[in-house]
């Protein structure tokens, strides 16, 4: 088979990937939108298990090109119709949808679904008639067009009214450089920004999901924005916009959420973030989350964005020597020391306050009053989460002068962890390892000394005999 | 000194060099040979002598040996070969756990589950028909696989009863084991099902129970009584009582199926019978019942990804049921299936299935002992699944696995010989199944069932030729059993049961294996063990990584693979749809939607305080799985997850 080179795409392209509602069969779709994101596109790749309405409302939220699906359990006819027709309904039936599913969707049933207007369902016959890239050339070229405006001169209103395509295109727009389309927005107040950065892998979705959990609970008649940026790749100019993927409450109809990349190299936070701020003040969600990449040095850019930020990290940076060189330590107006079942948790908490106090040159006031907290974002209901959102409502309640009244109750107690398996526990399968070996030494050892024993036996009755 | 003097000097400190159990070992090994070279084998289990005849007759009057001792006179070869393979029943287990075959049991477990509860109770009884034993193996529905009920909204109602079968109440599952007697030694049933497998579970042994008691019933001649007990019931609730009723809107059981199981449908035994009455059928029934409940979450959240529940909270679900086994004293049902198939077929080689298997398997042991709970106590109520393809190290993936188990659960944590034994279920690679020369998977299949049998598998799951287009048809599951009887019983060698050992190569990719799990456990470690490397997706990544590699080099035509990118028909080898697709019928869809909503409605009063009660025990830390098994009895499916996010939180995906 002849190698296929990647299509080049004109245009910005941007996929939502994921696998259908009640199916867990990611295999297929993970090696798609690996190759969809070596073909130089931004994948908001959303897992396995998804709702037609959850896929519909990311893709409009998003403002995505296309869908591309897989569905392996049966059920297709009905599910991909049905994302057809509630796309269409919410005005997006500019987006495209993709699909395959092996053998268990059969040619007769191809047909059908193209028919009803599914874009192309790719059989196990094309993957072998076009190879991998082939099947992702022919998926990207028909998704490589600008999402169309389809609100025109309406656009300001349809923001206004918190219309989620409208707010998505006027997005698409800013990042676009096309200013003209949004000029609109340019009055508008700005809405209180919560800025959460912090090293790769530290928990700041999870944390995030959590804080927003929160947010509608605490706030029934309260509207969210959430921005997340994430780097782009600077070979393919393709992304992986990794954080929707576990945000579990953005499917709420009170939050608006926006994937973004960064579009150039070593920054953490995409230049139009500013704009797209301003367009969801503009369309009046009440607070605004911005998740930013952790990528060392400009780490701080999200300060110049956020009216409170937050800086997430874990106990294991290392020697304590090694605080001083986070920068954000200094910048962040609250630290959320996550992952606070690891080993070390307590020392971490008093060394990160400690460092804080030293950069706030607070040395007046003891280190226990820094704003540090110890967090468990994987845990539900985790009391030093709670502890930490109260203490960020109180931080926007002063700084931007909100007057929201919480009534979210919480414990004093610190994040205490039932754990798994214990912190000192964690080698046990290299101690299962070195036992083994063990074993296999002694086996060795005594299965020599068995043969010699053997021979010298075998000797000496040769010898008497 | 004379040179005798002096060897004989050297003899006596080698013999002192020896330990005690080496000694033992050299002393006996004539002995052991010979037991297995007269005509019978004699061993005790559970204080009963079991007599097994040592050699089968070919048609030429061969005898043919079933265990084969090597012809080694080096000791220091006996002494290794024992210590590291030994015969199959004996430590470190290579060969196999048990000292021979069951008599007259194949080890044959085929999956199956479609459309109804009533469909899939007739393919049960067409699969277990001639069979001295029923070994069931479930397959559910995706709506159940996570937790949720059957309803109209089309993304949810196109998946009622595809992929296997709907279950969302106890209603269903009373009717999908009807006819089979949960409590006797030759039902063993096995249910795939991980995000909700406590509610399953407890469905299950609910239908246990109340099939307990509608025996107790029979015996005493209390069938009219508690039938009229039974219409009181439901005269006075106003609402019709559920029945079993087949694809064709009949009432009659299929072939096999006696009843048993269904005089309760509708109600539970403690709602006819006197509470202790009902508590001792309870007993036994929770002491008899065999079979295994996959609910494996960690490779779940590696590959499968049936998870609905924080995985946190579905661990501490998980070690609650295992604490339940351990009170109640269920011995015959394992707890958890630590499986690799799914990590396999989502794209890992042998070599990373085996060693993220295990390394779940030996976190399940750390949460255990941690929980305060004791090997002995829990150890035997695990077991294992693998995926078995055509790669060389599929040939040894029995051996390594027993091997590396042993070891480690004898050495580090002192478990007894129970304890010591990791039995698995194995299933030929789906993956390794193409759309394209169906017929040809049949050829595949076969090899890896050889493959299977030859390793001393304990149970085996054939995949059917039509793997990549239908969950199978009677045809098509027919021919996939013919391969493993064709095996059982006709071809000649596997008359031997080590027909593995002693070979070169088998040893030595047995050693490479075993090397290349433990330098996994070590990487595995470096990142905080297992659960460590999931947070940071190590698992997940790497097996995507090898899934991609894989498709690449199939797609490239690298890879060869017969009738798919090589050796293609003059007409290319086109997909050809197979006779029969199996999809699950409208009337099914709409009959389990009806069925769960009447269940909820018939037992709207009764699930509020059952609820309350069993989010409370969770709340407070306390086992949850008897307030579970209570819920269960009023609450459907959807009702049960539903309540238990508001208490243990939602999965949160991983990409
Ligand atoms: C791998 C696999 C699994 C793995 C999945 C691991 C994972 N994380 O993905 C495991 C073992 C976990 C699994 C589980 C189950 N499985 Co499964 N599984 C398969 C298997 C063997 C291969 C599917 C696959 O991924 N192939 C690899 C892909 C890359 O190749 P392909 O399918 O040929 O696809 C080609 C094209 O269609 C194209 N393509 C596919 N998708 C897309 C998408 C895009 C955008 C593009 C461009 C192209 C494209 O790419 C390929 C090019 O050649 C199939 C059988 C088979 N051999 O096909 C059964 C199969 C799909 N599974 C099946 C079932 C029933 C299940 C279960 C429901 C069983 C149960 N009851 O418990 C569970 C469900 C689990 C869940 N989470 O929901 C059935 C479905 C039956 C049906 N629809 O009628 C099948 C068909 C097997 C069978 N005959 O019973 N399964
Ligand atoms: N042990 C532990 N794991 C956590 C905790 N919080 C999050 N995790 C895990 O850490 C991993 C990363 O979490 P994310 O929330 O995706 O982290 P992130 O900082 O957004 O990651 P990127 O956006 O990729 O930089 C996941 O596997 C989480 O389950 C915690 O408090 N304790
Ligand atoms: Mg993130």
């Amino acid at each position: 088979m002849e190698t296929v080179a990647p299509y080049k795409t004109t245009n910005k392209v941007r996929i939502v990937t994921a696998a259908s509602l009640f199916d867990g069969h990611d295999a297929a779709i993970n090696v798609m939108r690996r190759i969809i994101q070596a073909t130089g596109c931004e994948v908001i790749h959303l897992g396995h298990n998804r709702s037609v309405a959850d896929v519909v409302s990311c893709a409009i939220q998003e403002d995505v090109q296309s869908i591309a699906m897989t569905s392996y359990q049966g059920g297709h006819i009905e599910y991909l119709k049905y994302m057809y027709d509630l796309l269409h309904e919410q005005h997006a039936g500019h987006v495209k949808i993709f699909a395959g599913g092996g053998g268990t969707i059969l040619p007769v049933e191809i047909e059908e679904l193209q028919a009803h207007g599914i874009a192309r369902v790719y059989s196990p016959d094309d993957g072998r008639h076009m190879g991998l890239q082939g099947m992702i050339n022919d998926l990207v070229e028909q998704s490589d067009f600008v999402t169309p405006n389809i609100f025109a001169a309406n656009l300001s209103t349809a923001v206004a009214e918190r219309n989620p395509a409208a707010i998505a295109q006027a997005i698409s727009a800013a990042e676009r450089n096309d200013m003209a389309s949004i000029d609109f927005v340019k009055g508008a107040k700005q809405s209180p920004v919560l800025g959460i950065t912090g090293t790769g892998g530290a928990g700041k979705s999870s944390l995030t999901d959590e804080l927003i959990r929160r947010f509608l609970a605490d706030f029934p008649d309260k509207r969210l924005g959430v921005i997340s940026v994430d780097p782009s790749k600077r070979k393919t100019g393709g992304a992986l916009l990794g954080d929707r993927i576990r945000m579990n409450s953005v499917s709420s109809p009170r939050v608006y959420m926006r994937s973004i990349a960064t579009r150039e190299a070593n920054v953490a936070i995409n230049k139009h973030v500013g704009d797209v701020v301003k367009i969801l003040s503009y369309a009046g969600f009440d607070l605004i989350l911005v998740e930013t990449a952790g990528i060392g040095q400009s780490d701080s850019q999200i300060t110049e964005v956020a009216d409170v930020s937050m800086y997430v990290m874990t106990p294991e940076y290392g020697a304590a020597s090694q605080l001083e060189k986070i920068d954000m330590i200094d910048y962040a107006d609250i630290v959320a020391l996550n992952k606070f079942d690891k080993r070390g948790a307590l020392d971490a908490l008093r060394d990160v306050k400690k460092q804080m106090q030293r950069s706030r040159t607070a040395f007046n006031v003891s280190p226990d009053t820094m704003p540090v907290f110890g967090t468990i974002a994987s845990q539900f209901n985790d009391p030093g989460t709670n502890t930490l959102y109260s203490e960020i409502i109180t931080l926007l309640n002063d700084r931007c002068a909100v007057g929201w009244k919480s009534s979210y109750s919480i414990s004093e107690e610190m994040s205490e962890k039932i754990y798994i398996i214990p912190p000192e526990r964690t080698r046990y399968l290299a101690e299962i390892a070195e036992e083994n070996e063990r074993y296999d030494a002694y086996v060795e050892s005594q299965s020599d000394i068995a043969r010699k024993l053997w021979q010298v036996k075998s000797t000496v009755e040769m010898l008497k005999k | 000194m004379s040179a005798i003097k002096e060897l004989e000097n050297l003899e006596i400190d080698l013999q002192q060099q020896l330990s005690q159990e080496v000694k033992k070992l050299l002393e006996s090994w004539e002995k052991k040979k010979a037991s297995y070279k007269g005509e019978f084998y004699s061993y005790t289990v559970r204080g009963k002598e079991i007599k097994v005849e040592n050699y089968v007759e070919s048609l030429s009057h061969t005898k043919i040996p079933k265990i084969l001792l090597p012809r080694f006179k080096d000791w220091g070869e006996i002494v290794k070969w024992s210590m590291q393979e030994n015969v199959p029943g004996e430590f470190p287990y290579t060969a196999g756990v048990y000292p021979f075959k069951r008599m007259n049991e194949d080890p044959t477990r085929m999956f199956a589950g479609e459309g109804s509860p009533e469909r899939t109770n007739k393919r049960f009884h067409y699969l277990s028909k001639g069979m001295p034993a029923a070994r069931l193996s479930t397959a559910f529905d995706s709506v159940t696989l996570y937790g949720e009920d059957p309803d109209y909204r089309p993304d949810i109602y196109g998946k009622i009863g595809n992929s296997g079968v709907s279950i969302a109440t106890l209603d269903d599952a009373k009717k999908l084991y009807s006819g089979f007697d949960l409590s006797s030694p030759t039902t063993s049933v096995s249910m795939t099902i991980n995000g909700p497998a406590p509610m399953i579970l407890a469905y299950y042994m609910n239908a246990a129970i109340d099939q307990e008691c509608e025996k107790y019933i029979v015996a005493n001649n209390l069938v009219e009584q508690t039938e009229k007990l039974i219409e009181e019931l439901y005269r006075d609730s106003g609402m019709a009582r559920p029945v079993y009723l087949d694809e064709d809107g009949s009432n009659a059981l299929p072939e096999g199926n006696n009843g048993l199981g269904l005089l309760l449908l509708g109600v539970t035994g403690d709602q006819v019978l006197p509470q202790d009455v009902y508590n001792e059928c309870k007993i036994k029934a929770l002491s008899s019942v065999r079979g295994t409940v996959q609910a494996d979450i960690l490779k779940e959240d590696q590959a499968q990804n049936t998870c609905i529940f924080s995985t946190e909270f579905a661990l501490r679900m998980m070690g609650d049921v295992q604490e339940y086994f351990i009170a109640e004293k269920v011995r015959n049902f394992y707890s958890v299936s630590i499986s690799g198939y799914h990590i396999a077929e989502a794209g890992a080689n042998p070599i990373s299935q085996l060693a993220f298997t295990i390394s779940n398997g030996f976190t399940y042991v750390e949460y255990y002992l941690s929980r305060g709970m004791k090997i002995d106590d829990f150890a035997p109520n695990l077991s294992f699944f693998f995926s078995n393809g055509v790669d060389p190290e599929y040939s040894v993936i029995g051996r390594v696995a027993r091997r590396i188990w042993a070891k480690a659960i004898k050495l580090k944590y002192g478990g007894n010989e129970r304890s010591q034994m990791l039995k698995y279920h194995i299933q030929t690679s789906g993956r390794s199944l193409h759309a394209q020369e169906i017929d040809f998977n049949d050829i595949r299949t076969t090899l890896q069932a050889l493959y299977a049998i030859y390793d001393n598998c304990n149970s085996l799951h054939t995949n059917a030729y039509d793997e990549a287009i239908t969950t199978p048809t009677e045809e098509s599951v027919r021919r996939a059993i013919a391969i493993q009887l064709i095996i059982n019983r006709e071809l000649g060698l596997a008359k031997n049961e080590n027909p593995l050992q002693g070979s070169f190569i088998i040893e030595e990719l047995t050693d490479l294996v075993e090397e290349a799990v433990l330098t996994e456990f070590r990487r595995i470690t470096e990142r905080g063990g297992v659960l460590g490397a999931m947070e940071n997706m190590y698992q997940r990544n790497k097996i995507q990584e090898e899934s991609l590699y894989y498709e690449q080099l199939k797609h490239s035509g690298e890879y060869p693979i017969v009738g798919v990118n090589t050796f293609l028909s003059s007409k290319g080898s086109p997909t050809v749809i197979p006779q029969e697709v199996i999809r699950s019928t409208t009337e099914e869809k709409e009959q389990q939607i009806k069925n769960v909503r009447s269940f909820q409605e018939r037992n709207r009063e009764k699930i509020g305080a059952a609820i309350t009660k069993l989010q409370d025990d969770s709340v407070h830390n306390r086992n949850i799985f008897a307030s579970l098994m209570d819920a269960a009895k009023v609450s459907s499916l959807g009702q049960l997850t539903n309540a238990l996010y508001e208490v243990g939180g939602q999965y949160r995906r991983n990409m």
